[in-house]
């Protein structure tokens, strides 16, 4: 009934060599000529090209079909690229940036079928298949990613029913002696509840790691081996090391893929009292750099060395070729220079995020759609603290019941007959 | 009389709010309209509270008016004080109610249907309705014939009804009027379904024995807007209500005799409204509540009748003397008219396509409380509806639809129409999702050119509409106009507000908290001919832009599902993917249309994609 284009992952999500991301719908070659070049000349040719997304520029294979033939009935494009995860989710970042909308289970079979593409003894399974999509957004709530965000969208929706059935009586029964909000002193509630939101937001970095990948800060005290650490894992000389304290004077950032995963890795100053003013600034960014990080790589070379920071730390005892660590057991002990356990420190950050169990998950799109929709939730609860502010209670009401309802989407709960019945069973009401 | 004298294009069956509005507006279109009333004491009767509109019912009140209906002509004219109501929260909340005279209420109405020409009001208790090959043959108990195309029944509460004081139960219409015993069975036999609700009123108590003393006094607004469009001015406070409350002892009487209450010791079957509850239901549900709110309001001009809002009850009469003697201020009140409880038939409302026409029978349509509605307002603009579709049927035109987004006649509608409802159904303004743009203020500029299209709008009416909507754009060309600092400088002073350090136009100027239109005619010196009327949608329309705008895309994402019409010969039982539950509703109310679909409780978003894809693959066909 729509036909706004489309895209999603056609291949399995996770570790694998290629990706297939589809995109259907009218405006798709036009939305892939946004960011893919050169396109194919033709129709059902495929062509090699630069596929720009908004942090690299990837090679990849493009193919397009005009609609009716394709897959769908419309027209249609399908980009191979590198595998794994990150690749293909900026991949479709760029489709999604440039136009395209997330698909739902089984859109591009509901399209194929309505546009005759599939015979109808397929109709059945494809209705199943969106059953699974929105008959209950419940049970789609319950799959997300660690079930607790669908768990905690329903409570952050309970209570802005709670809200908006108070609002509502104000509204609709203005002669009660009740005590009604206003909209001034609903501001406070909706502060509230928008802060929940974004904290909830701001947990689910799952989702930006498995786009973005995971920011592993390599800290600690000057001379440990950071940068050789750094140089480990990439493989190649890129920082430069010496014995001299204090030779990284500015963070290095460099990325490597592990497994399915992306290691954004920032090699930083060695934190000390530093003295000159150029040393300082390095250790200001460090102190940057490990704010942003997933986690830390604490470098050391003694026992009773701490770092002291709220972020997820790894002890890291360098030098293990020349030091005896025997008696360690709250780090992993490496060597830098001989690459001595460096393989077992990559899979122990991976493990750390349980990267193995979210990329065998096939949930990470459903919970990209989720996280739009929280999104969207917050950005119109910080709408509806402005209006408190400033507006009348209607519109504070009438910003609430859009955030009500595009939580709805997440919960699969749609009915104003909740808001109802919550504002007579809470309230003794009428003449 | 002659078989002839006898037949009219349109019958209404009952003269109440419903039935006033369906026969003044199928006379009104053109069609002789027989309305048949079992008492003629009984048209527009207000038989509970002597007031019309308040939140939701006073912007359908607007929307009756603007369509070319009477109510809100009615109101104006037997007023006995008008509010706004919600001042402060915003407009699209602003509503207006009037306290009314009941007996002028009824006696202006009842004059009105007398003088309309091709209206004829006939006492007689209508007890049979018989299809016939063309139209229908409507019999009275005393077996006198009446034929017509179409017939409008507009029963309210008094099918079957019983009123209900204790032990004491009488056969009876509200008031003690007579109730109309066998027409239930000719709506049966006709096909519909018939349930029962139940409803109740206060006493009505003797002015000079209550203590207003002890009470908080509400007066009219002085300077209230009428009701209606077309009303000039009005006298808004002539009558005061009172504000009093309940005490503890209330609670204690009540609970001492929980027994004795007919709704809870199974006296009472018909399911009630949750939000017209009695007084001893809300104590026994809110046992937290130490008092409730009570307030008086007058009858009429010339009767020392108190209605005692807040205050209905089905108890026994010995008992509601000591509730309504522990009330502050009633400690020595004269009850003149006991409180009760009444209980009636009506129909299934799924059983009615939105033009509010049977879909069991064409030519029959239903409006008011028969349709499980409370409320006069609710129960008129049915009536409204019902009459100018009948007259429409008749005439073999096209019938007409309100939609949820240009009333709240049409959400109502929609709703009742689509919902399964356990309660009587009130009008809320949280049931219309389009509030923002559903407002008193601009009922006229939503309706008016409908109502004209559809005929009821006369050239006086009509001539007032277009003239507001060129003020309205006259006024908007200077909005964009851009005033220097200084010359706004006295402006946002009075105002309160931040003097600007770079140049406004009138709009921004505009959507500043204190500014209002008031104030930018009085210190900019523009609008000087502008109505107040048309500043106010100037006003309106500026300072709450952002969020029309939002409301409007919204509405047009919603008539993509209105759009989708779902042909009425499918076969909803067999049809796969659907939930069973889903089935059967659909094929119950059989929806016109996706948008429809959508709203039935029991339909899921995926019951939904399912008629999507249907409709989609049917279209390949």
């Amino acid at each position: 009934m729509s036909e706004q284009t489309i895209v999603a992952l056609s291949t399995p999500v996770g570790r694998s060599a290629i990706a297939v991301v589809r995109m259907s719908g009218e405006d798709s070659i036009k939305i892939a000529g946004r960011f893919f070049h050169p396109m194919p000349d033709k129709p059902n040719f495929v062509r090699v090209g630069k596929l720009q997304t908004e942090h690299f520029a990837e090679q990849a294979m493009c193919v397009y079909f005009v609609a009716p033939h394709s897959y769908t009935g419309e027209n249609t494009v399908e980009f191979y690229c590198h595998g794994g995860i990150s690749v293909p989710q900026a991949v479709i970042q760029a489709c999604l940036d440039n136009g395209a909308r997330m698909a739902t289970n089984g859109e591009f079979s509901k399209r194929a079928f309505v546009n005759g593409k599939q015979n109808l003894t397929n109709a059945e399974g494809i209705i199943e298949m969106i059953d699974a999509e929105t008959v209950s957004g419940v049970k789609a709530g319950v799959n997300l990613l660690n079930n607790k965000l669908g768990e905690l969208t329903v409570k952050l929706q309970d209570k802005l029913t709670d809200m908006i059935s108070r609002t509502e009586v104000a509204l609709d029964y203005p002669e009660e002696d009740l005590e009604l909000p206003t909209a001034q002193s609903l501001r406070g509630e909706i502060a509230e509840l928008h802060g929940e939101i974004s904290q909830l937001l701001g947990t689910v970095s799952a989702g930006r790691i498995v786009k973005y990948g995971i920011n592993v800060a390599i800290a600690g005290r000057p001379n440990v081996g950071k940068s050789s650490l750094l140089n480990a894992f990439l493989g190649s000389d890129r920082a430069i090391v010496s014995s001299v304290e204090g030779t990284t004077r500015d963070t290095l950032n460099e990325s490597i893929a592990y497994k399915d995963t992306k290691f954004n890795f920032v090699d930083t100053a060695g934190i000390r009292n530093a003295r000159d003013e150029i040393e300082k600034e390095g250790i200001r960014r460090t102190n940057l750099a490990i704010a942003d990080a997933d986690v830390v790589l604490f470098v050391t070379d003694r026992k009773d060395d701490f770092l002291q920071c709220d972020k997820k730390i790894i002890k890291v005892y360098n030098k293990g070729d020349v030091n005896d660590y025997s008696d360690v057991s709250d780090g992993i002990v490496v060597s830098a220079r001989t690459g001595q356990n460096v393989e077992l420190l990559k899979q122990t950050v991976y493990d750390a995020f349980r990267m193995g169990e979210i990329n065998n998950s096939d949930l990470i799109l459903t919970n990209q759609r989720h996280i739009d929709c929280l999104k969207t939730a917050s950005e119109l609860l910080k709408n509806a603290e402005e209006d408190a502010q400033n507006g009348t209670l209607d519109c504070v009401a009438s910003t609430l019941h859009d955030a009500w309802q595009v939580l709805g989407e997440i919960t699969g709960t749609q009915a104003n007959e909740d808001i109802i019945d919550r504002i007579y069973s809470k309230f003794c009401l009428g003449k | 009389m002659t078989v002839k004298d006898k037949t009219f294009d349109v019958i209404v069956i009952g003269a109440g709010h419903a039935g006033c509005e369906a026969a003044l507006a199928s006379a009104r279109l053109g069609c002789t309209t027989l309305v048949l009333a079992t008492n003629l004491d009984t048209v527009a009767f207000l038989a509970c509270n002597p007031s019309i509109g308040g939140t939701a019912k006073g912007q359908i009140v607007r929307e009756i008016d603007a369509l070319g209906g009477q109510m809100a002509l009615n109101a104006d004219k037997s007023l006995l004080q008008m509010r706004m109501l919600n001042r402060g929260k915003g407009p699209a909340v602003f509503s207006p109610r009037a306290q009314v005279d009941k007996h002028r209420y009824h006696e202006n109405m009842k004059f009105t249907l007398e003088t309309q020409p091709l209206l004829t009001l006939r006492q007689g208790e209508a007890v049979k309705i018989t299809p016939l090959k063309e139209g229908y043959k409507v019999t009275t108990a005393v077996n006198l014939h009446y034929f017509a195309k179409a017939v409008v029944l507009c029963c309210g509460v008094y099918l079957n009804s019983r009123t209900i004081v204790g032990k004491h139960v009488m056969v009876s219409g509200p008031n003690g009027f007579a109730n109309a015993k066998k027409l239930t069975s000719s709506i049966k036999k006709l096909g519909h379904t018939v349930r029962r609700f139940k409803t109740g009123t206060p006493a009505r108590v003797k002015v000079d024995s209550i203590d207003f003393s002890v009470m908080s006094e509400q007066k009219g607004e002085s300077n209230a807007t009428a009701f209606s469009f077309m009303t000039d001015s009005i006298q808004s406070d002539k009558r005061s209500c009172y504000l009093t409350y309940s005490t503890p002892l209330t609670k204690q009487i009540i609970l001492e005799n929980k027994q004795l209450a007919p709704i809870y010791n199974g006296d009472i079957n018909g399911v009630g409204p949750r939000y017209c509850p009695s007084i001893e239901d809300k104590v026994f549900r809110f046992s937290d509540k130490e008092k409730h709110q009570i307030f008086l309001e007058p009858e009429g001009e010339f009767t020392n009748e108190y209605y005692v809002q807040g205050a209905s009850s089905s108890m026994p009469a010995e008992i509601q003397e000591k509730i309504y003697h522990s009330i502050e201020g009633l400690e020595h009140v004269e009850i003149m008219r006991d409180a009760y409880a009444i209980e009636y038939d009506c129909i299934d409302a799924t059983e009615l396509l939105p033009s509010l026409m049977s879909k069991k029978r064409d030519g029959l349509f239903f409006a008011g409380q028969i349709n499980g509605t409370s409320g006069y307002e609710e129960a008129g603009c049915q009536g409204l509806v019902a009459g100018i579709n009948a007259s429409r049927y008749v005439k073999n035109q096209p019938l007409v639809i309100f939609e949820r987004d240009n009333s709240y006649i049409g959400v109502l509608i929609d709703d009742i129409t689509t919902k399964d409802s356990f309660e009587p159904y009130r009008m809320m303004t949280s049931r219309a999702e389009h509030r923002l743009v559903l407002r008193q203020d601009n009922a006229d500029l939503r309706l008016t050119p409908i109502g004209r299209e559809i005929g009821l709008v006369d050239d006086n009416r009509y001539n007032r509409y277009l003239n507001k909507v060129k003020e309205i754009e006259e006024a908007g060309k200077l909005l964009n106009k851009i005033y220097p600092p200084r010359q706004l400088e006295e402006m946002f002073a009075e105002a309160g507000e931040p003097l600007p350090k770079t140049g406004l136009s009138v709009a921004d100027a505009l959507r500043r908290n204190g500014i209002t239109a008031a104030l930018i005619r009085k210190h900019l010196g523009i609008w000087q001919d502008i109505s107040p009327e048309a500043l106010e949608q100037v006003e309106i329309n500026c300072k709450y832009s952002g969020y029309i705008e939002r409301q409007q895309n919204l509405i047009e994402q919603a008539k993509k599902l209105e759009g989708k019409l779902l042909p009425d010969d499918i076969d909803y039982m067999h049809m796969d993917g659907l939930r069973l539950e889903a089935r059967q509703k659909l094929d119950k109310i059989r929806p016109l249309n996706l948008g429809q679909a959508s709203r039935i409780s029991g339909v899921s978003p995926a019951d939904v994609q399912i008629l999507i894809v249907y409709l989609a693959q049917n279209r390949k066909k």
